[in-house]
């Protein structure tokens, strides 16, 4: 399945048809004429075809269903909500995070706790940002509420770990500087859609 | 070589047929019996009469298992069944008078020491030949009898069997209730 | 007379040592094709295309703690499993498994013991085979192990007339009941099979196999949607090893016989040796168990009697009496 389809949540194909099935013989000269007519026309070999058939798909024509889990993975969708990220400001590298406090606010589970200072420019800078992973129910409060699209969901969902302190710290979930350049804009939660610019009306300015 | 085969067999029938008898265990007596009808077979497969012995094992397989099937039923495998035994020594008294009489019956003649194959098969054939060429020419009327006497069993058993086979159990048995009751039911 | 004695302990043992093996390569294919069918991978990451899977299955089989409990019937729940493997083996015993072939200037009978009625004593001893489920679910104190051996006790009255009766048309043909002789009379490459002049035997003959092996249409004894795991409930270890050791010796036996009787045993088939044709035929027909049990759903208890009764055995009838006026006539 594309990734187009998952988003569409268009699984399956729906086309379901009525099977015209005969009406059950009660006679026992007609259950023998079912039996005969069955045996004759080798009904039951149709589920051979099939299954074989199967086999060859997926031997020899790549078919095969199975995803080699830790090796291989499937796409997830782009408003999957998995741990969170901090994304940085691609021209400066500074982070996105003006530490205004509302993710901090909105969050239903008390999980994410941030504290801020002035530093020497009387900018406001993030001096500790922690989410308590072990809490947090991933609604996706954070990343709706953000003004700046700093703190995203991002992809990773396999958040099994040693320590409770694992992805929690604002360093861990901040954009690597060196990786910046493969920072990707997050589609999803709290994202703009992309056809916002249509969906926009002109405000009327002669009020 | 074969006198060893045929005292070791000989010995290991004996002690399961014991045990067929002597236990109170229906698993271990019916386990037994099989176990013993399965080595009268390999007696017959050291006489060279390897027809017979295949037979024996197909036919007392199958019969032993309808036994069992029978034991399930009636009984409870895993248990000790409580034997109803009024006067030991009139069943010792009867049981070997019995025994011992088959052993004479069968003994004689070979004390007599005049005991002959009646049929000998012609050389070079194999024991399925000959059993079927007896069977088919000197043996065919009791042969025959034998099939009707099977096929009329077979049939009557059938018909034994076969009333109200259609219904379910249960509807046998609403069809038993008196009409009062069904009211009630319904 | 020391050299025949030898030679047969040596058969023996070679034929035990390499069907068991076989019997535990036979649980990887089964589980390869049947992923294959579903389109999964089946077993992997064990070796080499997770053939190791077997090793380890083995270990854990022989490891695993062999408990018998408390209700059960000790010696009976002791001894059956070793009834369905063992006459699992004896039965192979009469079965010529492959051409004569030479080794350091000595022919050499690939069958332990060529006997004139063989192909009646594999099917005794096969039908001997199922005293092992029974026993075993009787030995229990647990109604899944009673329901198992009912069934065992059905199914084996049901289909051994229908396996019995099959045969005896190919075996009038035949004249004998040796399977070298059947694998000669059919000597003359395809078109002397049996399988053309007897082709509802073959099929009778397949489907009562199925049920001789307890596979997937038949497999009522162990069904686990059913009856937990019937008659292997309370087994564990290698004990509960032992029951499908038994069942896998019992799909190569059947293959084996289905291949010399009806698809000319190894007689050689065209450029193809004799010795790998007759292989070829028996992977056939396991292959062919497992691709039924992949598509085909099982069958209740009352209609594999009703099969049994009411279908195949008049059609097997049917069909003694049209073989024995044609070779009258």
């Amino acid at each position: 399945m594309d990734l187009e389809n998952l988003k569409d949540r268009n699984i399956g194909e729906q086309k379901y048809r009525m099977l015209d099935l005969e009406p059950t013989p009660t006679t026992g000269w007609g259950k023998f004429k079912r039996v005969l007519r069955r045996s004759v026309k080798l009904e039951l070999l149709v589920g051979l075809k099939v299954t074989i058939r199967e086999m060859f798909k997926a031997l020899f024509m790549g078919e095969m269903h199975t995803v080699k889990y830790p090796f291989e993975k499937l796409p997830i969708s782009p408003r999957y909500r998995a741990i969170h990220e901090m994304k940085r400001l691609l021209e400066s590298g500074h982070y996105r995070c003006i530490g205004c406090g509302l993710c901090e606010k909105i969050c239903i589970s008390d999980c994410i706790r941030m504290d801020t200072r002035y530093d020497e420019n009387q900018r406001k800078e993030v001096s500790e940002y922690t989410i308590n992973f072990g809490r947090c129910i991933f609604c996706g409060y954070c990343a709706e509420v953000c003004p700046e699209l700093a703190i995203v969901h991002g992809g990773r969902y396999e958040t099994a770990s040693e320590q409770r302190a694992s992805f929690s710290l604002f360093e861990d979930m901040l954009t690597p500087i060196d990786k910046l350049k493969e920072q990707k804009e997050y589609p999803g939660f709290g994202a703009v859609s992309p056809n916002a610019d249509e969906n926009i009306k002109p405000t009327p300015l002669a009020y | 070589m074969e006198t060893i085969a045929f005292y070791i067999f000989a010995i290991l029938i004996t002690g399961l047929f014991l045990v067929t008898v002597m236990s109170k265990n229906i698993l271990y007596s019916m386990s037994a019996l099989a176990a013993g009808m399965v080595l009268i077979s390999g007696l017959f497969f050291i006489l060279g009469a390897d027809f017979l012995g295949a037979v024996q094992l197909v036919v007392y397989s199958g019969a032993v298992m309808a036994l069992y099937a029978f034991g399930m039923m009636f009984f409870d495998a895993t248990r000790n069944v409580k034997e109803k035994n009024s006067s030991g020594t009139l069943v010792f008294l009867l049981s070997g008078l019995s025994a011992v009489v088959l052993v004479a019956i069968f003994a004689a003649p070979s004390i007599g020491a005049n005991i002959k194959p009646l049929v000998t098969g012609a050389k070079g054939l194999d024991n399925p030949h000959v059993i079927g060429e007896v069977l088919f020419t000197k043996y065919l009327i009791p042969f025959e009898v034998a099939a009707v006497m099977l096929l009329v069993a077979m049939i009557a058993g059938i018909i034994l069997a076969s009333k109200k086979m259609d219904k379910s159990l249960s509807e046998v048995y609403i069809d038993t209730l008196p009409e009062e009751e069904l009211k009630e039911q319904k | 007379m020391d050299g025949y004695i030898i030679g047969t302990v040596i058969k023996a043992i070679l034929i035990l040592a390499v069907i068991s093996a076989l019997a535990g390569f036979g649980t990887y294919i089964e589980r390869k094709v049947l992923a294959f069918v579903q389109r999964r991978l089946g077993p992997m990451h064990v070796g080499p295309f997770g053939l190791l899977q077997i090793l380890a299955d083995g270990i854990k089989l022989f490891t695993k703690e062999d408990f018998i409990p408390s209700g059960a019937n000790r010696i009976v729940f002791m001894i059956a499993p070793a009834i369905t493997a063992a006459t699992a083996f004896i039965a192979l015993a009469a079965v010529p498994l492959l051409p004569e072939f030479e080794i350091f200037g000595v022919t050499i009978k690939p069958i332990v013991s060529d006997l004139n009625i063989g192909l009646l004593f594999v099917i005794a001893m096969m039908g001997v085979g199922l005293y092992g489920p029974l026993l075993a679910g009787m030995a229990q104190e647990n109604k899944w192990g009673i329901i198992g051996s009912a069934r065992t006790a059905i199914q084996f009255l049901s289909y051994e007339v229908v396996t019995g009766l099959s045969l005896l048309a190919p075996i009038m043909m035949v004249g004998s009941l040796s399977l070298i002789d059947f694998n000669e009379y059919q000597a003359g490459g395809i078109g002397n099979w049996i399988v053309w002049t007897q082709p509802l035997a073959f099929i009778l003959f397949l489907i009562s196999g199925f049920a001789e092996t307890n596979r997937t249409p038949f497999d009522l004894l162990e069904n686990e949607a059913e009856v937990i795991s019937g008659y292997a409930t309370e087994y564990s270890g290698m004990r509960w090893g032992m029951f499908f050791i038994g069942e896998y010796a019992n799909m190569i036996t059947i293959g084996f016989l289905a291949a010399l009787i009806f698809l000319g045993g190894f007689n050689p088939l065209g450029f193809i040796p004799g010795g790998i044709a007759i292989i070829l035929k028996v992977s056939f027909f396991f292959f062919l168990m497992l691709w039924v049990r992949s598509a085909w759903p099982h069958i209740r208890p009352d209609q594999l009697m009703w099969l049994c009764w009411k279908v195949l055995m008049p059609l097997a009838v049917i069909n003694i009496l049209v073989t024995g006026i044609v070779m009258m006539v």
